[in-house]
């Protein structure tokens, strides 16, 4: 066999859910392609690579989403795994994106707090090796006119994760890591929740938000300028965004002012 | 000039693998004497920012840190991953080490990246495929480079060669260096049943940059590379031959899964240390 068709076939074996060891054709396989040892049939020496391929996989998904994996239980968190993969099997040299998708899965699926669960797991992933940002400048901001503010941007930090969520899955999230016990999980009920994940020195929160404020970080997020957003939310923002603006300022979640 | 006078590569003395686990008390709390040196696993620093990025700029304040990668796939038949490349080459410009390293094996096939260490065939046909493939990583990267030996569970019937002619004459083509896993060395030897001092013995002394050491688990009817554990006694005996036969050359202990706390792994270190000065003192 070519080196080509070698490493096809490799690839073919690992991602088999099932041990190919009692497998007819992938065995017939096997005493073409693989020597054996005294102690392992070629198709066991191959087998030991798909239970490693598997092995690692759910390992590395269960330290990204490790309150998922409390909530299902092993055997139900590894089937989830299996499925996961067989959707989007990994493409990406580091294991850190394995599980980029499965809030995206989770969402097709028929329990829509796992998907609120993943969406909060994954956020803090990203936050963590997020580009670091410097703090906001407090001289710059005092030096911008007043007429300015309106047509001013913010640059949020890069570690910045905003979901707005169905179930106030983060608070599941905080409680299972506060239980040193580890006792089972209870699951949330539906609730709407506006959260906000973000990094400051290194160490990883989560802040609730309200609505309104959730929505006017979201629009500043997206490049609208402090008048436009404001405009376009209406109501009583204008006398809260000063407020907002110095909390989000003392949580790092500003690291810039343009005008 | 060999290989290593050529490039100028030091003897960086024993060091350890740098895992987050122990940042504290290397990045703040000042090391052991007995670490003269860090490696760290590349492609967990090929991100944006964070503590990670921020513990190794520290660590590279104070001590050489060698990159080593996993993911490289030199062996692969699929394209190498120019995107990759640029990022490890950023890298090793960052931290401006005497030499990077990763396997000498494949990662990717079939449009999937499988993240393990899997086997070459030792073929002239697979030996024909990665030599090019070095040569364009090291003029890349534009620092010497280094592939390293992996722990294999399977072999298979196209191989023409052992596995040391097949590095060594992969090295010599490719004009690379080796990155000797004595652990790998012992456990592929158990798993095929070959003489693991004719290994040591047949590999070109003068391209070995550096030794890795550490842990495996007996499965029973396979040694596996967990790197879980303090290094056998008869990786000790093996590192001690090889010693013997290169000379005293960059000593590394990893130590990936049951990670214990630092102090016991600067002691795995001071043992290198004492093996390494009874073998080549």
């Amino acid at each position: 066999m070519k080196l080509r068709d070698l490493q096809k076939t490799f690839a073919d074996a690992l991602v088999l859910r099932e041990s190919i060891a009692a497998d007819a054709t992938w065995s017939a396989l096997g005493e073409t392609e693989f020597t054996g040892s005294e102690r392992l049939s070629p198709i066991e020496q191959l087998d030991v690579y798909r239970e490693q391929f598997w092995l690692r996989h759910v390992k590395c998904l269960e330290e990204d989403f490790p309150v998922i994996a409390a909530l299902l239980g092993a055997e139900a968190f590894e089937k989830l795994v299996a499925d996961y993969l067989v959707a989007h099997p990994p493409k990406h040299f580091q294991l850190r994106h394995l599980g980029a998708s499965l809030a995206d899965f989770l969402a097709r699926g028929d329990d829509p707090l796992l998907a609120d669960l993943a969406r909060v797991e994954w956020a803090y992933v990203d936050a963590f090796d997020a580009a670091d940002a410097p703090p906001l400048d407090a001289n710059a901001v005092a030096a911008i006119p007043e007429d300015a503010w309106p047509g001013a941007r913010l640059v949020l930090h890069p570690s910045l994760q905003r979901l707005r969520l169905a179930h106030p899955a983060h608070e599941m999230r905080a409680a299972w890591w506060a239980d040193k016990e580890r006792r089972p999980i209870e699951r949330a009920l539906p609730a709407e929740a506006c959260v906000v994940v973000y990094r400051l020195k290194f160490l990883l929160y989560a802040e609730s938000m309200e609505p309104l404020a959730f929505d006017m970080l979201d629009r500043l997020a997206r490049g609208e300028t402090l008048g436009a957003a404001a405009e376009a939310l209406g109501g009583d923002v204008e006398e809260k965004i000063g407020a907002w603006f110095t909390r989000w300022s003392a949580l790092g979640w500003i690291s810039e002012v343009r005008v | 000039m060999n290989f290593r006078e050529r490039h100028r590569i030091p003897d960086l003395g024993v060091g350890v693998g740098f895992r987050p686990k122990h940042a504290r008390d290397v990045v703040d709390g000042g090391g052991s004497r007995d670490v003269e040196w860090y490696e760290i696993v590349s492609e967990n620093y090929m991100v944006p920012g964070g503590r990670l990025m921020d513990d190794l700029a520290k660590l590279r304040e104070r001590y050489t840190v060698i990159p080593h990668g996993v993911c490289l796939s030199i062996g692969a038949v699929e394209k190498l991953d120019e995107d990759y490349l640029a990022r490890l080459k950023k890298l090793v410009r960052s931290l401006d080490p005497p030499y990077f390293t990763d396997h000498l094996c494949f990662c990717k096939a079939s449009g999937l990246d499988l993240h393990d260490l899997l086997p070459m065939p030792y073929t002239k046909e697979a030996i024909e495929h990665v030599v090019p493939r070095i040569r364009h990583v090291q003029s890349t990267v534009e620092k010497p480079f280094a592939l390293e030996n992996v722990s294999s569970y399977l072999s298979y019937r196209s191989s023409q060669m052992p596995e040391w002619e097949f590095l060594a004459e992969l090295a010599e083509r490719a004009d690379c260096g080796i990155l000797l896993d004595v652990n790998n060395v012992y456990v592929s030897a158990f798993n095929h049943g070959f003489d693991a001092e004719k290994f040591i013995d047949a590999i070109p002394a003068e391209r070995v940059v550096q030794i890795h050491l550490a842990g495996h688990t007996d499965k029973g009817a396979y040694l596996l590379d967990t790197h879980s554990d303090h290094v056998k006694d008869e990786v000790w005996a093996l590192y001690e031959r090889a010693m013997r036969r290169i000379g005293k050359v960059s000593t590394l202990i990893e130590w990936d899964e049951q990670i214990p706390t630092y102090d016991v792994l600067a002691k795995e270190a001071a043992l290198a240390r004492a093996h390494r000065e009874k073998a080549a003192p």
